[in-house]
């Protein structure tokens, strides 16, 4: 029976990779600013007004030009959540940068902005204050792969339940996480922007505007979370609903930290969280009671940082703990 | 102003005024020539550093002109200023410690194949370079593991590869030791004489007359004076640097120590800086009451970790710190809190970090080792919730700053507020305040003005003579023949010469720091023998100084 | 003496403007703040409801209780509003309590949330369970229990920087996700009322109510504690040497290490001190507002006590002001929301630009240098540049 085994692994993948996606794409935003010295704790934010954005664009859209066809409403309100991400990630960056707000609370304040705007809006233009289920809205061109009838495994893994092929920004991370590998190690951008992070004073020095390399790193962190919020709405789903990033922008951030601050740990961490999504989903069919899966990504975490702080604590021996550090 | 080749860079009435108010530089003219060294000299605060920014583009003037080869510039950005030809090795080398060298040179600038980087080209390019210069670095190492000299020669060959026409060097020879900066200033006149422009900022007296042709004296952000240094000897250009003839200080009546037990008795010690890559190796010494014994060495040979286990903050990995006999123990806060009760105090290295908390006010920062028992402490459970007695901290500092003779606003002020030497003395006071047996002092003059310097160094007698032990780590070796009853010197963790001040001077203490001799059985032990002294080829004697030769 | 007449209307102005500076400087820049954020929101409200002017009114007037002269003397009728802005702030106040203790220390826990939800889930658990007992013995235990629990939550993120040096706003964060869960579990597990048509806890029993101040309103005696608490935080932070050595800690880590203060418990008393605040909170929300607990408890209440924090500046003495003036907008948002068609989540957008606003430390200086720059240009001030201290990063 492998044929059966084969195919509920595949299944189990395609799940997995469903759920790990929008953490993913936000964890690799994390990643890029936190090397950059810019921890951006505003990734839910960003995340829910492309979310937002994404489905009113695509049905403004279809009001405005009827005559084009459903993908390229799509397209456009895709377009629109990315710019509306874009200039949430600017405000943040602008403070921060340019007035001295701390990068933690203004993060903080733009969840809270995104949050109360989405609903706002949301409530103002569709009537409903929980999502936007009375609308109709696109979802994402999915791409599918042809031919692969003759091994269902594969064609399960690469086109999706019903293969009808999987949405865009699925496909997307994967050529996202290259992306960003090419940018980090073998671009000089990605040189000045570790440089940044690790030592602004000698970046300065080298006659890197520091500066300007924090900037294009939120706004980087602004895009990729926005793909994330843009495949919650227009990906599998396709509505809005209020608060519909449910606390990924915070795991984002503590996939980082578990994957120790690279990309190969990130990513993995994030796949991790994304499996114990799927978990919680099985277990749930198995009436177990949804929380206990659901605490497994924060406590992993927790208990990778506390493993990580010990093995540090090892090495540095005799040391009085660092207390004066944030993040 | 004699007839000098045409200058390559010059500043014309250059002032500098921050937002807060702080008029750092103040109308400021200057020529720099190709082909020459041009040391720019002062203390602390004079605004040397301001200069340097301003013609590295980090900062700009707020009035006046920088000229290049005759046309007025303004650079915004370093980047500016490099492509200009302008090159700058800062004091502190920022360098980033996760890339290797040849990451660190190129850096900014990096050889590229299309949009990728071209890291191969990196490296040959950057060998290149340190072999044309003579500079012996491997371009793959990762930074994080060559030494603060190491480091700094990395920050040398950055700006050389950048094809720097002016060199700018912020105080290169504080992290070196006498040999190493000497042949940094032979490399550098190498550097003039192949056609660069030099431009050495320091305040040592030494380096200007060994390696400048031209040197200019910054005081209080001005222009104090100028000459070409041929013209003039040592003691002239030490009065122009200073503003005042000082004579050598070697004033020490003090008592000899009595052969009674040590204050502080450390045996065979070693310990290793997690943070840094400081060690010590096997360290006896131990220091009677009544005497100061004095640390000689190169900064980061050990000092600093030495301070910290004695002050309880690293536990050392083998042997014993004992004070008046009793083990110090424990580590962390404990380690800490142990050895306070025991009574050593300390003035620590970085003041503004590790000696004061800058914001608070001067009052809270005198009562920081007083907080949390009586007197201060009216009722309540001592250490957890014990009521402050406020009035009576304020009435204490009040009569302290009164006693040392420090000048603040008001005793509720900020410590920030304060100078450099005032700051120091409020730290001095707190930490004998409660009558110490051990005062570890480390750098205490540094950034101090010279008044300041004087009531310090008197304070640390005092103590002294009444009975309490001194460590006295400095830099300047000037201060440590002035003050301390003996000298141990340190190289790469081991003690490596233990001398009578009296019998010693600034050039064995050079010769020991290096490693260029070292005294296989040294212990600063009270009844350990002294190091022999070599034989100096030639008398130093001292030159007479001539009281009018101020500008 | 110089008698040109432009010099002496220009040192009038100067003199006249290191007043107002100086006025300025004690107030800080709270109230440009504030007004910059309504300003903005009233913005965008105006583009997109039809009745920006009524909203507004609604929003600034709204909770304010109407006061009749009656047969009787004095009524105040409308209390309902006016009384939920209260209770609000009482909420706030605490959370805003739990939130600033830490940070004095410099300790950025966002724990709050976590450690309400297990704060009231204690505090409900004793007193469901000591129901039959009176209520001298009920209440004290009950308060006893959500100090007790939300300061070992609170405990754990101090516990874990000293311990492990982890950053505590991620292990924070991550023990609020757990604490949410962890509730969801217990109350759904082993609390759950089946007589209720939703899942919840039991109501409370007589014995544990806290009594009402304000008729028709949710407002308790614990309106009483919220000043008391305050009041005792900033005795405690300004004179006692526990307080000291938080401030120490908080300004000035490496000194205070150096100094032997007791930075490891300091640390953890000062996260432990803001759990059993934050406990109270959980206790103020399941005792005085609800009645008992609902499984779908909305989370997220306690970032908004980081706004209160800020806006008290960290002084625990401004703090119930600072949760009145956040509570009094939410209020009126619900006001604006019932007689105008803008629904109240624009208050949260207000909130979230008044935060930006005040940790905007250089925004309202730059703005002056640039006002001043222009007046500059059109003659009288000197021709220097002044630029901004060195030492400001990038």
């Amino acid at each position: 029976m492998t044929d059966a085994w084969t195919l509920a692994a595949a299944g189990l993948a395609v799940a997995l990779l469903r759920a790990a996606t929008p953490i993913l794409f936000a964890a690799l935003g994390a990643l890029v600013s936190d090397l950059a010295g810019c921890v951006n704790v505003a990734l839910e934010g960003l995340m829910l007004i492309a979310a937002f954005f994404g489905v009113m664009g695509a049905v403004q859209a279809a009001e405005l030009w009827p005559a084009l066809p459903v993908w390229g409403h799509a397209l456009i309100g895709g377009g629109a959540a990315l710019l509306a991400a874009l200039a949430l990630a600017l405000l943040l960056a602008v403070f921060h940068l340019e007035f001295g707000a701390d990068l933690i609370v203004a993060g903080i304040a733009i969840n809270l902005l995104a949050a109360g705007l989405t609903v706002f809006l949301m409530a103002s233009w569709v009537g409903d204050k929980g999502s936007t289920a009375a609308l109709v809205s696109p979802a994402l061109p999915s791409l599918r792969l042809p031919g692969l009838a003759g091994w269902p495994a594969l064609d399960l893994l690469l086109n999706g339940e019903g293969g009808r092929g999987h949405p865009l920004p699925l496909l997307l991370a994967p050529l996202a996480v290259a992306a960003v590998w090419l940018l980090l190690q073998r671009t000089p951008w990605g040189r000045w922007l570790r440089a940044s992070g690790e030592n602004p004073a000698a970046a300065l020095a080298a006659g890197i505007a520091v500066k300007r390399m924090q900037y294009l790193a939120l706004l980087a962190s602004g895009v990729l979370a926005g793909l994330g919020g843009v495949y919650l709405s227009m990906g599998y789903v396709t509505l809005f609903q209020a608060d519909m990033s449910a606390g990924r922008g915070f795991l984002a951030l503590a996939a980082v930290f578990l994957g120790g601050r690279a990309l190969a740990g990130t990513t993995a961490a994030a796949l991790l969280f994304g499996a114990s999504a799927v978990l919680a989903t099985q277990l749930g069919a198995l009436a177990w009671r949804p929380q206990l899966p659901q605490m497994l990504p924060p406590a992993v975490t927790l208990i990778a940082m506390a493993l990580a702080g010990a093995r540090r604590a090892r090495r540095q021996g005799n040391r009085a703990p660092e207390i004066s550090q944030r993040l | 102003m004699s007839a000098t080749p045409a200058a390559l860079l010059s500043l014309h009435g250059v002032s500098k005024r921050y937002a807060t108010g702080t008029l750092a530089v103040d109308q400021v003219s200057l020529s720099i020539a190709a082909g020459q060294v041009h040391a720019i000299v002062g203390e602390n605060g004079a605004g040397k550093s301001t200069v340097m920014k301003m013609l590295y583009g980090l900062e700009q003037p707020s009035a006046g002109e920088i000229r290049l080869e005759g046309q007025p510039v303004r650079w915004r950005t370093p980047r500016e200023a490099i492509a200009a030809g302008m090159g700058l090795v800062p004091q502190h080398v920022t360098l980033v410690p996760s890339f290797s060298v040849a990451d660190n040179v190129v850096l900014g600038q990096e050889p590229r194949r299309g949009p990728l980087l071209d890291a191969r080209a990196a490296a040959e390019q950057v060998a290149e370079t340190a072999r044309r210069f003579h500079l012996p670095l491997d371009p793959r190492t990762p930074v994080s593991r060559l030494s603060l000299g190491e480091q700094q020669a990395v920050g040398l060959l950055k700006a050389l590869h950048q094809g720097a026409r002016i060199l700018m060097l912020d105080e290169p020879t504080a992290v070196l030791a006498p040999q190493q900066a000497a042949a940094l200033m032979q490399a550098l006149r190498r550097y003039a004489d192949s056609g660069l422009a030099v431009i050495l900022i320091t305040h040592r007296i030494a380096e200007i007359r060994e390696v400048s042709d031209r040197f200019t004296v910054l005081r209080g952000g001005r222009v104090a004076g100028g000459a070409a240094t041929r013209a003039l000897s040592d003691a002239q250009i030490a009065a122009l640097v200073t503003g005042h003839a000082t004579a050598p200080q070697r004033t020490r009546a003090s008592p000899a120590p009595s052969p009674r037990a040590p204050v502080l008795r450390v045996r065979g010690l070693s310990a290793r800086d997690p943070g840094g890559g400081q060690t010590l190796e096997d360290l006896t010494l131990e220091i009677a009451g009544g005497e100061i014994l004095g640390v000689a060495g190169v900064e980061g040979n050990g000092q600093s970790l030495l301070a910290d286990v004695i002050a309880g903050l690293t536990r050392p990995g083998r042997g014993q710190v004992c004070v008046d006999g009793v083990p110090l123990s424990g580590q962390g806060d404990a380690g800490i809190r142990a050895a306070r009760a025991a009574g050593v105090a300390a003035l620590p290295e970085d003041r503004l970090h590790d000696g004061v908390a800058p914001d608070m006010s001067i009052i809270e920062n005198v009562i920081a080792n007083r907080h949390a028992a009586p007197p201060l402490v009216r009722r309540g459970l001592p250490g957890w919730f014990g009521a402050l007695d406020l009035a009576r901290a304020a009435r204490e500092t009040a009569q302290l700053l009164r006693d040392f003779g420090v000048v603040a606003a008001s005793p509720e002020a900020p410590i920030r507020s304060l100078s450099g030497g005032n700051m120091q003395k409020v730290v001095l006071a707190r930490e004998i305040a409660l009558g110490p047996r051990l005062l570890i002092a480390s750098q205490p003059t540094r950034g101090v003005d010279i008044g300041a310097c004087q009531a310090l160094h008197e304070r640390l007698r005092a103590l002294r003579d009444g009975g309490a032990a001194v460590l006295l780590i400095s830099a300047d070796l000037d201060e440590l023949l002035a003050l301390s009853d003996r000298i141990a010197v340190m190289s790469q963790g081991r003690l490596v010469g233990h001398f009578a001040a009296a019998q010693a001077d600034a050039r064995q203490l050079g010769l020991y720091m290096t490693g260029l001799r070292r005294d296989p059985q040294a212990r600063a032990a009270l009844d350990a023998p002294f190091t022999a002294v070599t034989p100096a080829v030639t008398a130093v004697t001292p030159s007479t100084l001539d009281e009018d030769l101020l500008p | 003496m110089s008698a040109a007449p432009p010099a002496s209307r220009t040192s009038r102005r100067a003199s006249l403007m290191t007043l107002i500076a100086r006025a300025g400087a004690r107030i800080g820049t709270l109230p440009l703040s504030l007004a910059a954020a309504l300003l903005a929101g009233f913005g965008l409200t105006a583009l997109v409801s039809d009745e920006p002017l009524r909203a507004w009114l609604a929003l600034l007037t709204g909770p304010l209780p109407e006061l009749h002269l009656g047969a009787q003397g004095w009524e105040a009728r409308r209390l309902v509003l006016f009384g939920a802005a209260i209770e609000d702030a009482i909420t706030l106040a605490l959370l805003g309590l739990a939130i600033a203790l830490p940070l004095r220390a410099r300790q950025f826990t966002l724990g709050a949330d976590g450690q309400m939800f297990l704060g009231a889930l204690a505090a409900v658990a004793t007193s469901l369970a000591l129901a039959a007992l009176p209520a001298a013995i009920v209440l004290p235990a009950s308060f006893l229990a959500a100090m007790a629990v939300g300061g070992a939550w609170g405990l754990l993120p101090g516990w874990m920087k000293l311990r492990h040096g982890a950053s505590e706003i991620v292990t924070s964060l991550m023990l609020n996700l757990i604490a949410v869960q962890l509730f969801r579990l217990i109350l759904s597990e082993w609390m759950s009322d089946p007589g209720a048509g939703f899942i919840a806890t039991p109501l409370l029993p007589p014995a544990a109510s806290l009594g009402v101040l304000i008729p028709s309103t949710h407002v308790s005696a614990m309106l009483l504690l919220v000043p008391l608490l305050a009041w005792a935080a900033q005795a405690m932070l300004d004179r006692t040497s526990a307080g000291y050595a938080l401030r120490a800690v908080g300004q000035a880590p490496d000194f205070a290490r150096r100094m032997g203060l007791p930075v490891a418990r300091t640390v953890m008393l000062s996260t432990a001190l803001g759990g059993m605040v934050a406990g109270l909170a959980g206790l103020h929300v399941s005792h005085a507002l609800l009645g008992r607990l609902p499984v779908d408890l909305p989370a997220g209440l306690g970032y908004e006590g980081l706004v209160v924090a800020l806006l008290a500046r960290n002084e625990p003495r401004a703090i119930p002001m600072a949760a009145l003036l956040y509570a009094y907008l939410r209020a009126g948002g619900q006001a604006m929301e019932r007689s105008t068609d803008v629904p109240r989540e624009m208050v949260l957008v207000i909130q979230a630009l008044i935060i930006l606003f005040v940790v905007a430390e250089r925004l309202w200086p730059r703005l002056a240098e640039g006002l001043a720059r222009r007046r500059s240009r059109r003659g009288a001030l000197p021709a220097e540049t002044v630029e901004p201290a060195p030492g400001a990063v990038a």
